[in-house]
């Protein structure tokens, strides 16, 4: 089935480079498309569709941008295939993606070697853009993003704690991906500093579906919560089976468990659990209203995901920057170094990293089936 | 804590030995492991939420809880006959490597035939029972723990029955010794395993809609993970023994939550440590804790 499909999809490469003209441009999406969180990446997707078909209407090009999406099935040894395949393809000028950290960094490595240049519109761990200044990465920095990263999330989620709600005892769980151990790690580092007592620092199995023995142990403990860095499949089982236990610690985690399926996996037990997300609920952006009514009109029926705004603007300020440098993928990488955007995020610029400048976190609560702003 | 992790892990354990039986009554009988056993489970587990689907709009809780064990282990034991008519028994005279190929194929068929037909999402499962506890001292036991565990060892003790009191399970019995002598004395060989393979399956439908009540939600992969574990609980009791799967089950179930609980980082480590023992009650044991040729084993 995998080879099947990966030679379908080479077959499609092959196929299309020959074809491949200098009046077609592409965009690739390189998100999880399948899978537990195929649902958050197929909406990343839609968004950037939307965008490019936007700057299509507009004629501002004087060739025509397509979108290509691959699936990533947010494991990274499918994303380093995936991206293999897309820097074959010399039409393709920028790749938004990847979705989790675990696939974005192999997979960086494989477009700075082409010199594409990659925004992600999700992926939050620091080490994605980081990698680009140790000293033996002699490759060009090719790597964007749109998201601020962990280390501001745990901080803030830390701070909240400390600060807002005044808790002090707190167990940490990971799920051992880049992303979750490095958001769990990122807010523990913070928290100690601030004077938290750790009671415990524990990793779990993606795909594991009893945690009931943990949380016993963790239940012994007697913390006042439970602070977790993983998505919310892990993270609404945790939940639930907390409430089975009769354990009333308080639920803490980040945007990778900020999703509406939450509420299919936990139900009811949600109810009261904090979740920190990057930036600003685009049902909050005054300045993202035109998208969500695009969106709606287009996708009818369409829940619009967490990061779709994410993957919306990630593809106008490579829509952008391809405007002003036109097709080449050097220009390209040099014009979004450079990048001052102002779209629904408010104004986006990079460091030399290749990090936003916008560093704006949101805390929310499940409160009736639904995330409330707290902060 | 100690007597609060024994229940996790009793439950864990009924849910294993429930799905380890269906592997080892198949090998008791026919010496193959069925590979899609875990499948038929997961199957079970959608079916069991359709029926109950069907029935809650006009039936009581009770009602729909009920069709949907009836359901899942009607569905789930005819998907497992058919998977043997068509998948195994053209291929029972075939080299032994045949039949296991066979076993994989179809599992991989019915996990993908529910990714792209069904959902290749997470789907809710229906609260049918209370959230309320059970509370003695600080142990708490869940409702649903307390049927899951209930309901297992009911379907445990009428298999027993099934096996050792009635016409049927004396001609399992027979066949599990040897299938041409057994034919000699009247018995027709297909008949009992096809029968077997029904109340494997329906075993599986059972435990699918019991995981899927304990988890909340159900999956297209959600066999894989238990069957994995099944199996080994069943290969650790002594595969073809159904004392023995039993035990297995549940002495996995209870490894696997001690090991979490009580060990420094034993959440990482529990299915290391879960495989550890296994291997080394093989090393001194090869045939399993009960072994696996005993007079009566099917």
């Amino acid at each position: 089935m995998r080879k099947l499909l990966f030679f379908s999809a080479l077959a499609l490469v092959f196929g299309a480079g020959c074809s491949a003209k200098s009046d077609v441009v592409r965009l690739a999406v390189a998100v999880p498309l399948t899978g537990d969180i195929g649902t958050e990446g197929q909406g990343i997707r839609r968004a950037v569709e939307l965008a490019v078909e936007e700057a299509n209407a507009l004629k501002k090009f004087p060739f025509k941008i397509e979108v290509r999406a691959f699936d990533d099935r947010a494991d990274p040894k499918e994303a380093v295939s995936v991206a293999n395949i897309i820097v074959s393809d010399p039409a393709v000028l920028a790749v938004i993606g990847h979705y989790n950290s675990g696939c974005s960094i192999p997979a960086s490595q494989v477009y700075a070697r082409a010199g594409i240049p990659m925004i992600s519109p999700s992926s939050t761990n620091p080490k994605l853009t980081q990698q680009q200044l140790e000293p033996n990465w002699t490759l060009p920095r090719s790597v964007f993003r749109v998201v601020p990263t962990d280390d501001v999330q745990g901080s803030f989620a830390a701070d909240f704690i400390i600060e807002k709600l005044k808790m002090k005892k707190f167990c940490i769980v990971h799920d051992k991906t880049p992303y979750g151990q490095g958001l769990a790690e990122q807010f523990r580092d913070r928290f100690l500093s601030r004077d938290g007592v750790m009671l415990s620092f524990d990793g779990i199995a993606t795909g594991d579906r009893d945690f009931k023995a943990l949380l016993t142990r963790l239940k012994s403990l007697k913390p006042e919560g439970i602070y977790f860095g993983g998505l919310y499949m892990e993270f609404g089982l945790m939940v639930k089976q907390s409430k089975e236990l009769n354990f009333k610690a308080v639920f803490f985690s980040g945007d990778g468990s900020k999703t509406n399926e939450l509420f299919k996996v936990a139900a009811q037990a949600a109810e009261g659990a904090y979740l920190s997300i990057t930036g600003i609920p685009v049902e909050h952006l005054a300045s993202a209203k035109s998208f969500l009514d695009k969106y709606h009109a287009k996708f009818s029926g369409m829940d619009v995901k967490p990061f779709d705004h994410f993957g919306y603007e990630a593809a106008n300020i490579a829509l952008d920057a391809l405007s002003k440098a036109g097709p080449d993928r050097a220009k390209l990488l040099d014009e979004l170094r450079g990048t001052r955007y102002e779209g629904i995020l408010g104004m986006t610029e990079f460091d030399d990293k290749g990090d936003t400048k916008n560093k704006i976190i949101t805390m929310t609560r499940v409160k009736n089936g639904a995330f409330e702003i707290v902060n | 804590m100690f007597f609060q992790q024994l229940v996790n892990g009793l439950v864990l354990g009924s849910i294993y030995a429930l799905i380890a039986l269906g592997y080892t009554l198949v090998y008791g009988i026919l010496m193959m492991i069925n590979f899609a056993h875990s499948d038929i489970l997961m199957l079970g587990a959608f079916i069991g939420l359709g029926a109950s689907a069907l029935v809650s709009s006009w039936g009581g809780e009770w009602a729909a809880i009920a069709v949907a064990f009836l359901a899942a282990m009607a569905g789930a034991g005819l998907v497992g006959v058919l998977v043997e008519r068509f998948a195994y028994r053209p291929l029972r005279k075939a080299m032994r490597l045949a039949p296991l190929i066979s076993a994989i194929g179809v599992s991989i068929m019915i996990s993908n035939g529910v990714f792209l037909w069904i959902s290749n999402q997470s789907i809710p499962y229906p609260h049918f029972i209370s959230d309320r506890n059970f509370v003695l001292g600080s142990v708490e036991i869940s409702h649903l723990q307390a049927a899951i565990v209930a309901t297992a060892l009911l379907l445990m003790t009428l298999l027993h029955v099934v096996i050792q009191y009635t016409k049927m399970g004396k001609a399992m019995r027979a066949c599990a010794e040897d299938i041409p002598t057994a034919g000699l004395m009247g018995i027709d060989g297909d008949r009992i395993i096809a029968f077997t393979f029904l109340v494997g399956g329906a075993l599986a439908g059972a435990a699918g809609v019991l995981n899927g009540l304990y988890y909340g939600s159900i999956k297209y992969n959600l066999g894989f993970l238990p069957g994995v574990k099944a199996f080994t609980a069943a290969v650790l009791g002594g595969i073809g023994n159904i004392a023995g799967a039993v035990l297995g089950g549940f002495v996995l179930g209870i490894l696997e939550v001690m090991a979490a609980g009580y060990l420094p980082d034993g959440n990482q480590w529990k299915d290391v440590i879960a495989f550890v023992v296994l291997i080394g009650v093989l090393l001194v044991r090869p045939s399993g804790l009960l072994g696996e040729r005993v007079a009566e084993k099917v």
